[in-house]
Parts: C-alpha cells; structure tokens; sequence
C-alpha cells in the first residue's frame, strides 16, 4: 500500500507539473502582458521595460518556467515588491502579495464548504438511492426519481437566491451566509454555512440518488447478494454489507471527481452566498487580469482533482481487496 | 412409513415478466428422504433452479405466484414468514451455486463469510466462529486452513473456492443441501473431488442433497434418486438405476444419448434431441416435449397433444408419456 | 502625448467607476429596468434633488471640527459592504473615486471638500489653514500648515512630509495617480523632468521655508490649483515611513483611522488613530469608533441584504453598491424604505458624440438633436427616477457657477422635436441623411438604439445601427478613422471645473484621444487657453460655462445624453449616509451609528 501511494503521488507530481507547463505557457505566452498590468495604467514605454525586467519577462519563455518552478522550491524574489518565500507560486501584482497567502486564507472557507456540503449531499443522496433501488417501480423510488430529477435541473443561482431570500432576507430563518473559522466558533461556522451547505447538497444529491439506485439495483441481482441471502442474512445487513459495499466504488468515484472539482472553487455558490473562497478568487484574478493569482487558483483546481484521484484510488483498494493484489 | 423428509406437493410458480407470464414450475411433486440424494435433472429453464430457490424462498415475492405445499421436516415453507425463512436458510437447509467466483463475496475474507453464518445461527462470538471456519476448511480439504481463513475468494483457485463455498453451506449442519451444478464451473478433474468430497460428508454427517445438474454423469455418481424435468414438469422419476438403466420417457432418451459415455465408441457421433427447450411464456399443449418427441406418431398425436399425461405410477419409476411399457420395450430393442 | 495620456487613464477610470457602481453608463451596459414602468418611478423622491453647489471657503470654514450631520451620535462599529477591495492605498496611486473616498479615512490632503448642508459643500483647507494663496498671476501658491496636524506615531507632519508626498509622485513605480500638478511644477512630460526623491534629488519648484510653510512654483498660472490639491491622488506620505512600492499594502495614517487588519479583496477594519485631533480637521466627522468593511458582494446582494436590515446589517451601509436595475422598481416603491434611500445623478458628462469628419452639416446635427428622443430613451433606462435629462455639456453637479439652457427644447419637448428637425434637414445639404450609429451592444443598448432609429426615422434621417463588442467598444469609437457618424462616450471632471473637461473632450485630435467628435478648431482651442489663464477663478467658471454653451449654438459636435441616476440603500442604524454629489459614492466623513 506505501509502495502505491509512492507512486501515485510521484505520478501527481509529474502531472501538476504537466499542468503548471500548459498554464504557464497558455497564460504567459498569449496575449495579455504581466508587465503591463504589474506596471499600471499608465505606462510609458521605459516603465515598461522596467518592470519586464524586474519580473523577468525578457527572458526566454521557458527560463521564466524554470525560475518559476525555482520559486516553488526556493522561493523568490520580486524586486520592489517584495519577497515570496518558498513555495512561491507567484505574485499577485494586483494584491501586491504573493498569490500563496492569499490562496491559503481562502481555502478554509472553500474546504468547510465542499466537505459541509458532501457530508449532507452524502447522507441524502445514498439514502435515497438505497430506499429507491429497495422499493423499484414503487411510489417511494418514484418520488426519488422525480426529485432528483429536479434538484438536478436547478441551478444554485435559481434556487441560491430564491433560499437567500425567503429564508434569510425575509423571514430571518438563516443568518446571512458567511465565514467564521471552525476553530473560533465551531456553531457559527455551521450557521454561516449551513444554507450554501443545504443549495449545494440539493443540486449533487441528485447524482447520488441517482448513481446509488442505479449501481444498487445492479449489486443486488449479484450471484454473491443471492448467496448472503441464502445464508440467511437478514435482510438489513445483505443490504447494507454486501450490495452497498459493491456501491460504494461508484459513489466514491463520483464522490472524488466532485470534491476535487468543488475545492478547485464552487464558483456559482460563493459568487451567489458572497463567500470568498477559491473560487471567487479565480473570477477576480479574471476581472482584474491577475495572471499569477489566476494561475495559481487553476493549479489548485487541478491539485485538488489530481489529489482526490489518488485519494479515490487508495479508497478503491480499500474497499474492494482485489485492487489491493493486483 | 414415516413422511419424507423434504415434501414438495403440486408446486406451480409463476411469474410476471415484461413479455407476460412464465410458468416456471407447473404442478411439480417429489420427495428427498433423510440421508439420500435426489438428483434433479433437465436442461436449462426446464424449472430445476427456480424449484430450489423456492424451497429457499429466495423467490422475488414482488413478482411470483406461488402455489402447492413444500414441507421440511413436517414445517410447511410455503407462506412461511421472512424470520421463520431467514432462521431455516444456511442453518436447516444450505446452497452451493454454481459458480463459486460470482458467489463469494469479493469484498469479504472466505472465513467470515464462513464465520458470519454460524455466528447468525448460533449466536456464537467472533473468534468462535473463527474457529469454526477454520475447522470447516479443514473438513473440506483447504491446505492450510489457519492462514487461508484470511484470504479472499479471488485469492483461491475455482475448487478451492467450491470447497470454501461447501464449508459455509455445512457450517452448520445443514439437514438440507441443494447444490445447484455445483460443479459446472469446474475443471472435470476438480469436479469429481468435489462430488467425492460431497459424498463424503453426507456419509458423515447424514444430510439429505439435492443435487440439481444438467448433466446424467453426476447424477449418475452421487444421487440416489432421479427426477427428470422438463418445462416446469416431472416427465420422469425413479431410482438412479431405474432411470439411468430402463429409461422411460423419451426425453430422458434424448438426455442419455447426447450424454458421451466412457463405454460407447469414439466413432458414435452424440445424438442431442432435436429442436429447443420451449419457451416457459407459452408451453405447449399438452405434453410439452411432444414438438421435440420422435414417437408422437406411435403414441398418438391427438393424445399427445391434447391432455397433459400425468406422471405414473405414483410411486417408485414413473413418467409421464402416453407410450405404452410395451412400446417402449418395443423402441428399446 | 499628454492627452493620450490622460485621456487612457480618464476613459479608464470611467469604465471601471461605472461597473463599479453598477450603475452603467449609458453604453456599457448593466440591464434596464423594465422600459416604461413608471409606478416606482413616481414614488421617488427624485423631483426633490438639487444640484450639488460648491463654494471656496474662507480660513474660518477651514477650521475644525467637522459640521456634525442631524443626530449625530459617537461611537459604534460601522459595516461597509461593497464588491471591489481598493486597488490602491498609497495615496499616489489613488485616482479611481472609491479609492479616493476611502482614503479620506485615512490620509489627508492640503485642501477638501466640507459639507456645509446637503448638496451644499465648500472647498476649505485641509492640512492647510486655508484654500492657499496665490501670487505671480497664478503661478506661485502658498499653502500653511495647521498647528496640531500629526502622524499616527504623534509626530508632526510638516510642509517637508508634504513636498515630499509631491515629489515621490514623480517616481517610476507610481503609475496611477492624477498628474496635473506634477505637470504644471516641470513639463508635459514629467517623469523625464525629474525622477522623484528617492535618489536624494529634490524638486525645486517646490519652497519649504520653515516647517509650516509650503510653496508650490508652476511655470504656467493656474487658478483652481486648490481644487487639484483636493484630490486624494495628492494626498499626504510620511517621508520617514515611505516604503516606496510596499507603501500600497501599509500606508501610514494621517486620517482619523489607522487600518487594523487588511485581507486583501475580503475584509478590512479600522480602528481610530489616536493622534488625529479632530479640532484640526474641518471636514471629517470619523463619528464611529470602528470600521469593518466586507468586499466581495454584487450589488444585487448588497442591495438585498441592506433592504432585509436584518440583524448586523442594520449598522451596514455600502460606498458604491448601488440598485441594480432588477430591484430598482421595488426599492422605489417600497415606501418603508423611504428613509433609508438616497439618491443622486451622475457626475459624469455623457454625450453622443458626432464624428465631425463624416457628419460636416451643422443642420444636420442641429436637427438630430432637435428630433433626439430623450423621454423615450429615459423610459428605457428606467423612467425619471434611473435617469435624468441634462442639456448642457458641463454636468451640473461638478461645475461651480453652472448655468443651465436648453438650446434643442429638451425640456419643453423632450419626445423630439420632429417639425424643428425637418425644417433644418429642408435647409441642409441633404434632407433625408443617413447615420451610421455605432452602440455597446448590451441589452438595454439594443433598446435605445431602436428608440434612436424610430424616432429620427420621423424625421426622415435613416439610422444605421452598428452594434460594437463590449470589449473593444472604446478602442473602437477612438480610432480617427473610424466607419461611423454617432456614438456615445462619457468623460468625468476630475474638479469643478470646466478646465477639466472641455480642453480634453475638444483637446487634440489623437486615436484613442477623448476627442471623439474630433473637433478641430483653432478659435475654440485659443478661447480654451485664454479662460485656463484666467486668474481670477470666478471669472474662468463663468467664462467655461459661457463656452459650453457657445460650443453647442455654433459647432454641436455632439448630442447631451441622459445621466443616470444611482439609488442607494443603507442600515436603519446608520446616520448621516448622503451620496456625494462630485464623487457619486457615499462618503464617510458624516456617517454614524445609532445605538
């Protein structure tokens, strides 16, 4: 099991790499001028030249890669501006701060989101699931399907805003969406949370019914389902041992693409709720043209993915011992 | 004379599928006495698994149709409720499927697949029913038990797997095993360890099998009694010598002679029965076997296919043809 | 090269001021209320509003304290919720107006605005003792430090911190910053002429004769300098504390308030500074005792959570969150929020310029001004209470000595004046003239342009309308050799002052220049030089206000468009919120906390 998780994290690493080349050379390379934007609206030609120089922009493209993946490793520093210690992802010359600080105070909010959200999304999506696929072609499944198949056409942006306004701005039910660090008060950390939590969850567990029921129905025509029965098992535990166990693979599956996707920024959600998490982050760094802020918010997004993945597959071998040997 | 110990009496299910009704098991009747093995015969979807899975109750209540009595042991099972069920299956009466691979849990070690039967029968504590397992893997053969209690099924290889899968259905000393081809899935070398094996056991510990196969040699090595099936319905039974030796029923014929044996020459091309099994949606009038019977003309085939001949006589070798004894004598030479 | 200049910074400021405040200028585009809905629209207070009037103050009116707004009451923890973190806090950086407005609490200026009473406001000394005096026709002024001005450390802030603020100006990592007096002290081209201070050089226009005294030497006169001294982009910075580029994330206070904590783009809080004597300062009131400002809302959500004023936002108010079109009918008509609603047009000059090398009959602008259908396109915008109807060029709310006319019956007709334009088409070189109109092509731009194309088809011009990307509508319109006759474009004074707006929009002709009209005319540029020379600045205001209108009944280079108007909400325990009139953002030297 180390020996795979070795390995997978150098793959990782090979990957993250790939990625930070492509963004690198996508961003950097193509239109927009770093220098322009670190030099300001106002910007004679000698300025210019000036800050290209400072942040290395006359040099190769791919001498810049390197000093940039240097900065990961040693840090770096921006003349003027200041000093980025290692891992230096990048300055933000629109914070004037390196990019790092800035994604490392959003994050807290972003993981309390995803992790509150896909604990109730979770919860509900598999239960559903298992009571639809128990009770096929029954009312209950029925109802599971038509509800899922709705909470699966809403966007957070319909309903975000339907549920801000008739739960907290009308009828003060929930407290205005925010942040309040786990650590400082753990009950209004989930306050704050608790209605992006609930909009988000609405929209996944849809999946998660979905997918469950799906992969439910599937497990319980197993030869081995059969065989439990036959053993005489009750009927709780066939169900909830044997044929979710078999479940389970799929739900974690979609489970890791969603959380990575989640953490790299539910952009919708908090662009919705006012929450400044990564997400809102990388719209900004758009808007105000913050290469380095925006290539660090995509490094992130892809981090988490690739992170989640080897997650996933660790959790594969866990729950099925026939990936562990093989 | 005591009652059987297995009692099935004019058992008929059906059920419900998208393309209509499907008569599984149409008024079937036999009997397993105590120590002895009944062999079930016939091909696929002559009725011989959906039979046993009913005298589980592993039928989909949803969706089947359920008549006629099935006594165990005096106990009626039809109608019987889900814990009474539940406390029978794996500790009165025990399976072995098919295929072992597809049978065993992949997600679970064998000995607590093992373990957790005894455990639910008799209550016992974790480490006792690991012991258990242990003891059972031993009785049916698997090289070092201690450790291959912790393996997965996909670590053992298809009769060992097989072995494993007759250790949990004797766990608890069942009164009642049905093994549904246990051993199809298997290497012919390994099915016959398999089959002695199962001998073996049911010379120790005395319960009755039902030992549910397509093919007559099994039948031939390990049963007692025969019952020969075909859509849904007994067309022949008997004792092994009595249907092996005088077959009676021309299906039963058509079984034998596409069966190769060690004695006849290399030369003898096999012989299946013509046509295909019919389908369970729409059997026909009848005796159902008559579209595929070579003798209708010699019996008659307004009678063949007009009422569905009963299967007589009542008791010891009987069949359900219109042929006369006398007729088929007359065939057999 | 000067203007050019100017002109990328000024256009730009536009832009970003306008999305900030959501409140779009005519072309860029935030959605229209619905057109012609008129219920919310006669339940606002907007036939109340009068222009802002600006007056210079005396010595007197520059002393402190501030005026206290009704019911003013000290102490408390103001919220402020807004979309955009400030760009910039180093005051040399400082151009846009939310980061202007903000810097009031923090830094100060030689002079500044002081509210006298609403919509009333007086140009005073700030750090100065007075408005400063003039000498040598306008070229030399002089400005005295007030007694008891200090740092946030309690030290002394002197005319030496003040030339020095000056003089960093010129250094090369300020890039943002206004740059009038920086030109008047050297040349045009200012960073050329001197390289800031940080090299030991100082700049010797600029006199300190003792610690109290500050003199400023300009090469040209210039009668509104105490005007230019009043933006925050030439606000103060400690010599001893200049952290050159790193001074933007720290800054050092001489405002009533020192920042706290700063997460850039998230939150900030201030906390008071305990050296900053109010009785020295007569223009902030700095009533609470604690700020704490949240960024990251759209003005939708601010909007919502200032109308539900439930809980911690009921001491909650926003700089420049305003209404967004899709709540603006209900905050109208919603009479409970009667008293926490303000309103105020904008200060900015919005005009349909006419290319003057396409369209060269002055008949034929005369009459599309006449036919302009000025109600309708307010309808569109979203009746009286989202736009006015200006008619003059200087905006009425950042001119001093404004004078109003109405020289194309806008306000007797301002359905268009179909018959007037026919009869000057009649007279044209061609009566039935084709315009080719290019537009932001943005939902509610669509509907203006079809209200343009039907009204002006009455009269018999035939309209063209050329829809333009959004991202590239300015470099578009501000290529000389453009494929079209009429466009829309918006410039904002940055005093009031004519000066800061006609010699820039009839200033040089130049691609990219804010000359869109491309108005050549060697009589109107000399008239312009005269009045900038001018050195008595009563007579310049009055004379700017005459060229406006001059420009207008002789050249009509363009069409005055409809200005809008921004409607703001705040907390029910926030006092003395008032939109300023010149900024168009709330200010924050009146607000206060109700207990």
């Amino acid at each position: 099991m180390f020996r795979f998780i070795t390995r997978r994290t150098l793959g990782a690493v090979v990957t993250l790499l790939i990625i930070a080349a492509c963004t690198f050379f996508l961003f950097f390379a193509v239109p927009a001028d770093p220098a322009r934007l670190a030099c300001g609206k106002v910007c004679p030609p000698e300025l210019l030249e000036q800050a290209r120089h400072n942040l290395g922009l006359d040099q190769p493209l791919f001498v810049q890669f390197l000093t940039w993946v240097g900065g990961i490793f040693l840090g770096r520093d921006y003349e003027g501006l200041g000093y980025c210690s290692a891992p230096c992802l990048g300055f933000s010359f629109v914070n004037k701060a390196p990019v790092l600080d800035t994604i490392l105070d959003r994050m807290p909010l972003t993981i309390s989101l995803t992790l509150g959200a896909a604990v109730v999304f979770l919860f509900f999506g598999v239960a559903t699931g298992i009571v639809a696929a128990l009770k096929q072609g029954k009312a209950l499944d029925k109802i599971a399907s038509v509800s899922s198949l709705i909470g699966a056409s809403l966007q957070i942006y319909f309903i975000g805003t339907l549920a801000l306004y008739f739960l907290v701005y009308k009828n003060h039910i929930l407290r205005q969406p925010g942040y309040v660090p786990f650590t400082e008060n753990p009950l209004n950390w989930a306050a704050g949370l608790m209605l992006p939590w609930v909009v988000l969850a609405i929209i996944f567990t849809a999946n998660y019914t979905r997918m469950t029921r799906s992969t439910m129905v599937e497990q319980l025509t197993e030869d081995y389902v059969r065989t439990a029965r036959a053993k005489g098992m009750a009927n709780r535990s066939v169900v909830m041992r044997f044929a979710l166990r078999g479940t389970l693979i799929t739900i974690v599956t979609i489970l890791g693409v969603d959380l990575g996707t989640l953490i790299g920024g539910a952009i919708i959600t908090e662009q919705t709720f006012g929450l400044q998490g990564i997400g809102q982050l990388s719209i900004r760094a758009v808007w105000s043209s913050d290469l380095p802020m925006l290539m660090a918010t995509v490094l992130v997004a892809a981090g988490a993915i690739v992170v989640f993945n080897i997650i996933v597959d660790v959790l594969y071998a866990v729950i099925d011992p026939r990936v562990r040997l093989s | 004379m005591s009652n059987p110990f297995l009692s099935v009496r004019d058992l008929t299910v059906d059920f419900h599928t998208e393309d209509g009704l499907v008569h599984a098991v149409d008024g079937l009747s036999f009997d397993v006495e105590k120590g002895t093995t009944l062999g079930i015969v016939g091909e696929s979807g002559s009725g011989k698994s959906v039979t046993n899975l009913t005298v589980l109750g592993l039928h989909n209540p949803e969706t089947t149709k359920i008549s006629g009595e099935i006594h165990l042991d005096g106990q009626e099972l039809i109608g019987a409720s889900r814990s009474t069920m539940e406390k029978l299956r794996g500790n009165k009466i025990a399976m072995i499927f098919q295929d072992p691979l597809t049978a065993l849990s992949p997600y679970h070690t064998i000995g607590r697949q093992i373990g957790e039967v005894y455990r639910k029968h008799t209550g016992a504590s974790k480490s006792e029913a690991r012991a258990r397992a242990v003891e059972m893997l031993t009785r049916v053969g698997i090289p070092q038990p201690k450790t291959r209690v912790d393996d997965y099924p996909h670590q053992f290889s298809g009769g060992m797997r097989q072995r494993a899968m007759i250790a949990m259905a004797l766990v608890c000393d069942p009164d009642l095993l049905i093994a549904d081809e246990p051993t199809t899935a298997l290497d012919v070398t390994v099915q016959a360890q398999i089959l002695d094996l199962l001998k073996e056991l049911q010379d120790q510990t005395g319960t009755s099998i039902i030992m549910i196969t397509h093919d007559l040699g099994v039948v031939a090595n390990t049963a007692h009694n025969v019952l020969v099936m075909y859509a849904g319905r007994a067309v022949e039974r008997g004792t092994v010598k009595e249907v092996l030796n005088t077959p009676r029923h021309p299906y039963t014929w058509g079984l034998l002679g596409s069966m190769p044996r060690l004695s006849s020459s290399v030369d003898i091309p096999l012989k299946p029965v013509r046509g295909t099994p019919p389908s369970l949606l729409n059997v026909p009038s009848g005796c159902p076997f008559h579209p595929r019977c070579d003798y209708m003309d010699l019996a008659g085939p307004e009678l063949c296919k007009g009422e569905r001949p009963e299967l007589s006589p009542h008791r010891g070798h009987g069949d359900a043809c219109y042929l006369t004894l006398a007729q088929k004598r007359e065939i057999h030479k | 090269m000067r203007v050019r200049k100017r002109s990328a910074v000024a256009v730009l400021a536009i832009g970003v001021l306008a999305v900030t405040s959501a409140c779009a200028e005519g072309n860029s585009g935030a959605p229209a209320a619905s057109s012609g809905s008129s219920n919310g629209a006669s339940a606002a207070p907007s036939a109340a509003y009068k222009p802002a009037v600006i007056t210079l103050g005396t010595a007197e009116d520059s002393k402190g304290p501030a005026i206290p707004p009704e019911g003013v009451v000290k102490g408390g923890t103001v919220t402020m919720i807004d979309r955009d973190d400030f760009s910039h806090l180093d005051p040399a950086q400082v151009y846009v107006n939310t980061e202007g407005n903000f810097f009031r609490l923090i830094g100060r200026t030689l002079t500044g605005y002081k509210r006298v009473a609403k919509g009333e406001f007086k140009l005073v000394g700030d750090l100065a003792t007075d408005t400063g005096t003039q000498s040598d026709g306008g070229k030399t002024w002089k400005f005295t430090l007030k007694d008891g001005v200090k740092w946030q450390d309690g030290s002394p802030i002197t005319s030496a911190d003040v030339k020095w603020s000056m003089e960093r100006t010129f250094a090369p990592f300020v890039t943002q910053g206004p740059t009038y007096i920086q030109q008047w002290l050297t040349d045009v081209d200012y960073k050329k002429a001197y390289a800031g201070p940080y090299d030991g050089k100082e700049l010797d226009a600029i006199e300190t004769p003792d610690d109290k005294t500050i003199i400023y030497k300009f090469k040209t006169p210039h009668a509104d300098a105490s005007y230019a001294f009043a933006m925050a982009g030439y606000g103060i910075v400690p010599k001893a504390k200049d952290t050159k580029e790193q001074y933007d994330k720290e800054p050092f206070s001489s405002g009533p308030y020192i920042i706290k904590s700063h997460v850039v783009d998230k939150t900030m809080d201030l906390e008071r500074n305990p050296h900053w004597d109010p009785a020295t300062d007569p223009i902030r009131g700095a009533y609470p005792d604690k700020w704490h400002l949240e960024f990251g809302f759209e003005a939708l959500q601010v909007t919502d959570r200032l109308m539900a004023d439930s809980g911690a936002d009921q001491t909650a108010f926003t700089f420049y969150g305003s209404t967004p079109p899709e709540r603006l009918q209900q905050v109208l008509g919603d009479a409970n929020l009667a008293n926490r609603r303000m309103n105020s047009p904008s200060p900015y000059g919005n005009y349909y310029y006419f290319n003057l090398d396409r369209v060269k009959d002055i008949k034929i602008r005369q009459a599309i001004n006449y036919a302009w259908p000025s109600k309708q396109i307010q309808q569109v915008l979203g009746g009286p209470a989202a736009a006015a109807l200006p008619t003059t060029i200087l905006n009425e709310n950042t001119t001093v000595g404004y004078e109003s006319y109405d020289l194309f019956g806008k306000k007797t007709k301002p359905d268009g004046d179909v018959e007037k334009a026919k009869e000057l088409l009649a007279q044209s070189s061609n009566p039935t003239p084709t315009i080719v109109y290019a537009y932001n092509q943005t939902p509610v731009q669509e509907q203006v342009t079809v209200a343009i194309k039907s009204a002006l088809a009455k009269a018999g011009i035939n309209v063209v309308a050329k829809p333009l990307d959004r991202k590239t509508y300015y470099d578009s319109i501000g290529k000389l050799k453009n494929e079209f006759d009429m466009y829309w474009g918006g410039w904002g004074a940055d005093w009031p002052s004519g000066s800061t707006v006609l010699p820039i929009i009839f200033g040089p002709v130049a691609d990219g220049a804010p000359n869109y009209s491309h108005l050549k005319d060697p009589a109107l540029t000399a008239e312009m030089d005269k009045i900038t020379a001018e050195t008595d600045i009563d007579a310049a205001n009055t004379a700017w206000m005459a060229l406006d209108k001059k420009i207008q009944e002789t050249i009509t280079p363009l069409v005055v468009a409809e200005n809008r108007i921004a409607t703001m909400l705040h907390g029910s325990k926030v006092g003395g919120a008032e939109i300023d009139p010149q900024m168009w953002i709330v200010q924050p030297d009146t607000i206060f906390v109700k207990p």
